[in-house]
């Protein structure tokens, strides 16, 4: 038997957690008694946590529902949407900050520093705090430390910024990468699309920031994508937005309040509240009160009106619809099923209009919000050896080039080729005697690098002096299944190895996620020696108490030594009491610990006469 | 179907390998000398026709033995080795799936001209092309639902049969393979380049059908 084989069989499958790591919620999920299970705590039917983070006026920020709670009455306290922001520089994300309550500012590789709490956050660091929670409450759901090891999904779009980013959030809640997923292949795979023996699938993935169409081709338990489109700033919320809007509009607010984060947080909320209740009500109240400002506004909203208000939101999506099967060379009708991903395609409207363009039903028997992290989990128990039944092959969403000579791009890798995929591109010097040449590494469909993502610049030095045009300078790029680039270069006429030094554009180098790794164990560290000191304080003011109490009763009792060295105990420990070294509390609280006990041996004696003699113990 | 290459033998068991990238008897993963052909990546002889379906399942075969997710947990080397012939075989899918790159592949491989050694489109293909120009252009400009855009929607089956005229003549000059340095490789080049043409016009077409204005 093939030996590799025999490897799988002889170990047993690694649990590995499935991730979605969402715009505005995130959950797990494991393979568990041969099924994808999301991991709820008990009591908790819902095993999401929003994706929010909040940052109190003092002491270590919040995540998760508690962050969502408070950010409702402090928005300016709170980050709702990071993933907004991973893998973006400021010049990317300027519209999406305007709406973040914290300063901003760019490192020097173009990754945003968010200050909140009194120090800088970028993205990643925030992202992993929402991941540590993830891993927290799914070790809570299953009674047991989680596996640290997961499939993280993200967006089809992607770009090898943000996935970068989302890789190294990981790396920094300490969880071992086992896959990165596009979040509508993971939905197929939760709906067990892979049984079929051949077929042509629609992902229709609508959330609550973003959408995404991607269309899957499945032959013989393989999944291929084919293509995929969509558009990063169209979700739920632009939905809640045209009826933040209408309200504005009718029940007109002092230009004070209409700019008031506050107000306009209460009344997104009402909005959402309104379209939720919408999908199920042909009619729904939205309303307005700030009583101190002697506004209250109601009105009845249809669900006809809602619609005709989302009608050009829901076209967006189609026109992203056309786009993939466009690529994917088909025609709607040609797609045999069609996957329902992401809370609002909860919506009737969003249902008929996806059902009317592909010309049939879609599925949506499996609760939209929880699919891609079900999903992640099949595929992490494919990785984590419990299968060979299925696989999983992926397609990079964008283009992967070179900037040549006169701003034009080199496609090294194009848009939608099969990963891992590797290529080679060779170029040469331009001047006589050129000893280094300068790369622009792009990603995007555009014909001129300006108008592409810059993934990074890198200088190749050692270049031999040689003629123009005689060097020959092999760069190869290497695409890896998470669509992750590596990119190599040498100088090949002479055999010269050359060296490289590349500088990730909105990237965290490997050496300051180490350090940030570092930081935040001495961070934890720090919380964790925080509420030790509380608990140390609490605990030698129980002691001390006890003593001052007990001491003059027992002192008869006690030799002289003794007493010298409880006395001075309980000297040091007063001292100590309010002192902010957790090792000297620490050190005192042990040391009255070990000058008491004579003390409590004279107490427990006392105590064992008083019962003798019928005393309460409250009276000895 | 065209035949396996010549075999080489697995090292660790001796089988005759039917790709360099991997031994299907004992699943061993290999690291080839030098990069495989499209062709040895595949294990067939060199040749315009070739079954898609077949090529397709002996892709999603191949793939299920070399994908990185299926040496998820085995040691470096293998693991290297699965993303590295996982992206040859990728490579060599995309040039054997498309007809146009299939055939550009060949003729240079037989020393025929490269696209920029021979710029030429056939002489009377010229003349459409200033015609789809011309329709083209005007639909351009003007906006949704009017005539000049209905008239894109027309023209999309005329592109595309001629599509399938020139990849047919292409096919011609490739089958049986002509010997390397033939004139039926120029030939061949010509039709590849009114291919090209046809491909970016049927993109543009495509990509004003899908714009609203």
């Amino acid at each position: 038997m093939p030996y590799l084989e025999l490897d799988v069989l002889n170990q047993p499958a690694r649990p590995t957690l499935g991730i979605d790591l969402g715009t505005t919620y995130s959950l797990a999920a494991l393979w568990r008694d041969g099924r994808p299970e999301i991991l709820r705590p008990k009591g908790r039917p819902d095993g999401r946590i929003p994706s929010a983070v909040h940052f109190p006026a003092s002491g270590a920020p919040l995540v998760g529902w508690s962050a969502r709670e408070r950010a409702a009455g402090e928005p300016g306290r709170a980050l709702l949407s990071v993933k907004r922001f991973m893998g973006r520089g400021l010049a990317d994300a300027r519209a999406d900050l305007a709406s973040v309550p914290f300063p901003a500012r760019e490192t020097q590789h173009g990754v945003i520093q968010l200050e909140a709490g009194g120090r800088l956050w970028t993205p990643q660091e925030l992202s992993a705090l929402i991941l540590r929670e993830v891993w927290r409450t799914a070790s809570e759901a299953l009674g047991e430390e989680a596996p640290r090891r997961a499939v993280i999904t993200v967006p089809a779009y992607f770009d090898e910024a943000q996935r970068a980013a989302t890789r190294d959030a990981a790396r920094l809640a300490e969880l071992e990468v086992a896959r990165i997923v596009n979040e509508p292949t993971a939905a197929s795979l939760a709906y067990g699309l892979e049984q079929r023996r051949e077929g042509l699938v629609a992902v229709y993935d609508f959330g609550g920031g973003t959408f995404d169409v991607s269309v899957l081709a499945i032959e013989g338990g393989v999944f291929r994508v084919l293509a995929t489109a969509g558009d990063t700033h169209l979700g739920g919320d632009d939905l809640d937005r045209v009826l933040v809007e209408l309200a504005l509009a009718e029940a007109a607010p002092p230009a004070d309040l209409a700019e008031d984060p506050a107000f306009l947080q209460g009344l997104r909320l009402a909005a959402e509240h309104c379209k939720i209740e919408l999908s199920t009500r042909p009619e729904a109240e939205l309303h307005v009160a700030v009583p101190e400002r002697r506004l209250a506004w109601r009105r009845a909203v249809q669900r006809e009106e809602f619609e005709r208000l989302a009608a050009p939101l829901l076209e967006r999506t189609l026109a992203c619809c056309r786009r993939a099967l466009h690529d994917a060379k088909l025609r709607p009708d040609q797609i045999d099923e069609v996957v329902l991903v992401g809370g609002t395609t909860r919506i009737p409207c969003v249902r008929e209009a996806v059902a009317g363009y592909f010309g049939r039903k879609p599925h949506a028997e499996l609760n939209p919000d929880e699919v891609v992290a079900l999903g992640a989990a099949v595929q992490g128990h494919v990785l984590g050896g419990g299968t060979r039944e299925l696989l999983l092959l992926d397609v990079t969403p964008l283009s992967l080039g070179l900037e040549t000579m006169g701003g034009a791009v080199a496609k090294l890798v194009p848009r939608n080729a099969p990963i891992p995929s590797q290529a080679t591109e060779t170029f040469t010097t331009y001047a006589d005697n050129q000893t280094g040449i300068d790369f622009h590494v792009v990603q995007g469909e555009r014909e001129l690098a300006k108008d592409c993502r810059t993934l990074g610049r890198f200088k190749l030095r050692g270049i031999p002096p040689l003629p123009a045009g005689m060097a020959r300078v092999a760069v190869r790029f290497a695409l890896d299944a998470d669509g992750l680039l590596t990119v190599t270069a040498r100088e090949q006429s002479t055999g010269t190895e050359a060296t490289i030094e590349v500088q990730p554009m909105n990237g965290l180098t490997d050496a300051e996620v180490e350090t940030m790794l570092k930081e935040s164990f001495a961070h934890a560290r720090e919380d964790f020696d925080q509420s030790r000191l509380a608990n140390l304080r609490v605990e030698l003011g129980t002691m001390l108490r006890a003593i001052e109490k007990s001491l003059p009763g027992a002192r008869a009792s006690l030799d002289k030594e003794t007493l010298t060295e409880l006395e001075a105990a309980v000297a040091a420990a007063r001292a100590a009491q309010q002192a902010d070294d957790v090792k000297r509390v620490q050190r005192v609280r042990d040391e009255l610990e070990r000058a008491g006990l004579p003390l409590a041996a004279v107490l427990m004696d006392s105590v064992a006469r008083a019962a003798l003699q019928g005393k309460k113990l409250s009276e000895v | 179907m065209n035949s396996p290459a010549t075999a080489a033998a697995c090292p660790s068991c001796g089988q005759a390998l039917a790709t360099p990238l991997l031994c299907e008897a004992c699943g061993a993963l290999l690291a080839p000398a030098r990069a495989p052909t499209p062709f040895e990546a595949f294990g067939l002889e060199p040749g315009f026709v070739l079954d898609l379906a077949a090529l397709r399942r002996r892709h999603l075969a191949l793939s299920r033995e070399l994908h990185p997710d299926m040496h998820a947990r085995a040691e470096a080397e293998t693991r290297r080795r699965a993303e590295d012939g996982t992206a040859a075989l990728n490579a060599a899918y995309q040039v054997l799936a498309d007809e146009d790159r299939r055939a550009d592949w060949l003729v240079r491989a037989l020393g025929g001209p490269g696209e920029d050694q021979e710029r030429a489109m056939p002489q009377e293909f010229l003349l459409e092309v200033l015609e789809w120009n011309e329709k083209i252009e005007e639909a351009r400009s003007a906006p949704t639902g009017s005539a000049e855009r209905a008239r894109l929607d027309a023209l999309v089956p005329a592109l595309e049969s001629e599509r399938a005229r020139r990849r047919a003549a292409v096919g011609e000059c490739l089958t049986p393979l002509p010997p390397a340095g033939a004139p039926a490789l120029r030939r061949a080049r010509q039709e590849l380049n009114a291919l090209r043409y046809l491909e970016r016009a049927l993109t543009e077409v495509g990509e004003l059908r899908l714009a609203v204005r």
